[in-house]
């Protein structure tokens, strides 16, 4: 299904037309990799350009995401950074977002690019809740303990939210496999309550005799 | 105290013993935009159409439009709750209703949760709230009756039990007062009723919940409220859920009556619903699919075969015009939809005709097989004399030499007009209206002076009742009208005419003054 979506992207405030609009582009993106077979590298540099590079200058996304900018000017500064340092697949993509005015939206276009390489590789996305951080042994073991039950490679990523007490939470996609305590000591009390109210309305027992 | 203590600490041990932790699986999705009772869910990829699904604090939403990148639901509760970003789950079930005998007697929302304050509707039983209608093998013929208790009705426009008639009518015309006088005739009869308020003010409800209560016909009657100030979402599934549960009685063998006040309403919720989901709207902003929303609902309603139980779905529909017209979409749709309509005019109403049924375009298709053999006998004709006698009256205003002939089918049609005429609240049974419509018909009232027949029938009633019980018997036991009944109900008449024309020689002077 094409819903999933990239952990890194939960933060984010989702715009569902900004996500449409990414999907397109990372289908093109990968597409035009694959035909270069350099798949992987170019998600790479895209990725760590979306990520790495750009949160350290703030001016950058401005500029980038400006329509006062022209497309001629953008171009340029492409060329600037990247040629020779990138591969021509990653310049050359770059420079079809900037001349489409694109390149506001890179975050959401690499996380739908990883996205939809990942399904096209039969692999699954995966968060690991847990109420400690994990060693790597530890998550090693997790996702190969996982991955055989799912039957599917998987990409994890790994999350620590104390407030689930203990216990662990899976997301696949829009699914949740949910072992943590919080949830576990909710539905007990949950039960409790509906079974003595179910008692109590059908007289069952009196406290008082 | 201790012994209090023990013992909740058993019930807590045997408890957590018994708990088996399994996985948490669930599908879930977060809360985009949320407004006016329906919210923009994302993710919840592999949600069903029509699918229950979770808010945090327990509130349910129904998934009514699947998008490619989100989901819209509809909000079952207090929207005002949830907010941007909350996590939604899905449920995996249909939304239900609780029903069965818990419900009877019961004042409830459309999602089954008291609202009369007498505590929690405790039963197991549950149904969806949208289910198939029966199919054709499922159904047989509608035959038997089912009593109005209205003379106009039972009379010209009888319905059966499996019927969906349609009353239809401006405001003020008396349209729920047909429903309600229907549900108070069910009485003795074991016909489970349902009233379903849609979008009504909560102070007609409380009247009419209070109506019922009076006339002693809660104890076997449910109503399902949702009024003007709840959400859209509730007044649009209120008349599915009624129906749930009126069905539940219905494949069970029994017989149940649900009146559905009103569907324009409910039409209107459906179109705000439909418009704030960005659905294209029709003809008067109505979506495409409002038809359907109407037909699905009233298919329920049905005569089940004898393999089924031969249970039975009786629906009284009540659809609202504007300025009588009736040409408009809704009242189009709903009267294709029926097998009959009840038609309520106004200047009848303001005329002191009640129940202000128009005789013309009122009809049952389902006819004369809904009636008893009684009814049928006696009534046979008089919707379309009725219907001519008005064409004649307006004729006969033009100009002033009438000849007797004509003078005579008018004095008829005046008598038969009040003689239908009936009070609020006051059901008449089955072989009382039989006797009164027989006197009229056979113009025994041709002589007696027009604003004198409401208390010749009254009379004519009590005499038959005090003085010749047994004819009274033979008609009620027998449902029908053979020579010999015939014969004893002409003496019958005859004789009352006579005490009734001594009485007033007697005393002249009083009944002057009486009047």
């Amino acid at each position: 299904m094409s819903m999933q979506h990239h952990p890194k992207s939960e933060k984010r405030h989702v715009d569902i037309d900004v996500d449409r609009v990414a999907k397109i582009y990372a289908q093109a993106v990968v597409e035009a990799a694959d035909a270069a077979s350099c798949r992987r590298e170019v998600l790479a540099e895209l990725g760590s350009l979306a990520r790495e590079v750009l949160p350290k200058v703030p001016q950058a996304e401005a500029v980038f995401s400006s329509p006062k900018v022209s497309a001629e000017e953008k171009a340029a500064m492409i060329d600037k950074i990247a040629k020779g340092r990138l591969l021509p697949t990653t310049v050359h993509a770059l420079h079809v977002l900037a001349r489409h005015g694109r390149l506001g939206i890179l975050a959401p276009i690499v996380d739908a690019a990883e996205c939809l390489a990942d399904e096209l590789d039969g692999r699954k996305q995966a968060t690991f809740t847990t109420a400690m951080p994990l060693d790597t042994t530890e998550q090693e073991r997790i996702v190969g303990e996982l991955e055989r039950t799912v039957k599917s490679p998987l990409t994890p990523s790994f999350v620590v939210d104390p407030s689930i007490i203990g216990g662990l939470i899976v997301r696949i996609g829009d699914t949740i496999y949910d072992q943590s305590v919080a949830t576990s000591l909710a539905r007990l009390g949950g039960r409790l309550q509906q079974r003595n109210i179910h008692a109590i309305q059908n007289r069952e027992y009196s406290w008082h005799t | 105290m201790a012994h209090l203590t023990d013992e909740i600490a058993s019930v807590l041990r045997e408890e957590i013993v018994r708990y088996q932790s399994g996985i948490d699986v669930r599908e879930v999705g977060r809360v985009l935009e949320v407004g006016d009772g329906i919210a923009r869910v994302w993710g919840l990829s592999g949600v069903m159409a029509g699918e229950m699904v979770e808010f945090p604090g327990g509130i349910i939403g129904l998934a009514f439009n699947l998008e490619e990148n989100s989901v819209g639901v509809i909000i079952l509760g207090d929207y005002l709750k949830v907010t941007e970003g909350d996590e939604v789950k899905s449920t995996g079930r249909l939304l239900s209703v609780p029903v069965g005998d818990a419900v009877i007697g019961r004042v409830l929302d459309p999602l089954g949760n008291p609202l009369d304050g007498k505590g929690p509707v405790v039963t197991e039983l549950r149904r969806p709230v949208e289910t198939l209608a029966p199919g054709v093998a499922e159904r047989s013929p509608v035959r038997e009756p089912m009593q109005t208790g209205i003379k106009a009705v039972d009379a010209m426009t009888p319905i059966g039990r499996g019927q969906r008639e349609l009353i239809i009518g401006d405001r003020k015309t008396g349209k729920t007062a047909i429903g309600i006088d229907a549900i108070i005739n069910q009485k003795n009869s074991g016909v489970k009723c349902f009233y379903v308020a849609v979008g009504q003010k909560d102070s007609s409800v409380a009247v009419a919940i209070d109506t019922l209560r009076k006339y002693g016909a809660m104890d076997y009657t449910t109503v399902i409220v949702s009024g003007a100030s709840t959400a859209a979402p509730l007044q649009y599934i209120a008349p599915y859920s009624g129906t749930a549960m009126a069905e539940h009685f219905m494949y069970n063998g029994q017989h149940a009556l649900i009146v559905y006040d009103d569907l324009s309403k409910q039409a209107t919720a459906y179109r705000q619903l439909s418009l704030l989901m960005r659905r294209p709207p029709g003809r008067e902003a109505y979506p495409g699919d409002v038809f359907y929303a109407h037909s699905r609902l009233l298919e329920r309603s049905a005569k089940l075969s004898k393999e089924l139980g031969g249970g039975s779905l009786t629906s009284l529909p009540i659809i609202e015009t504007l300025e009588g017209e009736v040409s408009a979409y809704i009242p189009t749709n709903v009267i294709s939809i029926t097998d009959g309509q009840i038609y309520l005019q106004p200047d009848l109403f303001f005329a002191g005709q009640r129940p202000a049924m128009n005789a013309g375009i009122s009809v049952s298709r389902v006819g004369g097989a809904a009636q008893t053999k009684a009814m049928k006998k006696v009534s046979g004709g008089l919707r379309l004399d009725l219907a001519s006698f008005r064409e004649l009256e307006a004729f006969a205003q033009l100009g002033t030499d009438l000849d007797a002939a004509t003078q005579q089918r008018l004095d008829r049609g005046y008598r038969m007009v009040e003689l239908l005429k009936q009070g609020q609240y006051a059901p008449m049974e089955s072989a009382d209206q039989v006797m009164s419509i027989y006197a009229g018909t056979r113009g025994h009232l041709d002589e007696v002076k027009r604003e004198e027949v409401a208390d010749w029938e009254k009379g004519f009633l009590t005499f038959v009742r005090d003085q010749m019980p047994e004819l009274r018997e033979r008609i009620v036991s027998s449902n029908e009208v053979d020579a010999e009944t015939e014969r004893q109900l002409e003496a019958a008449i005859a004789e009352f005419k006579r005490q009734r024309a001594a009485a007033s020689a007697a005393t002249p002077r009083q009944t002057a003054a009486a009047r």
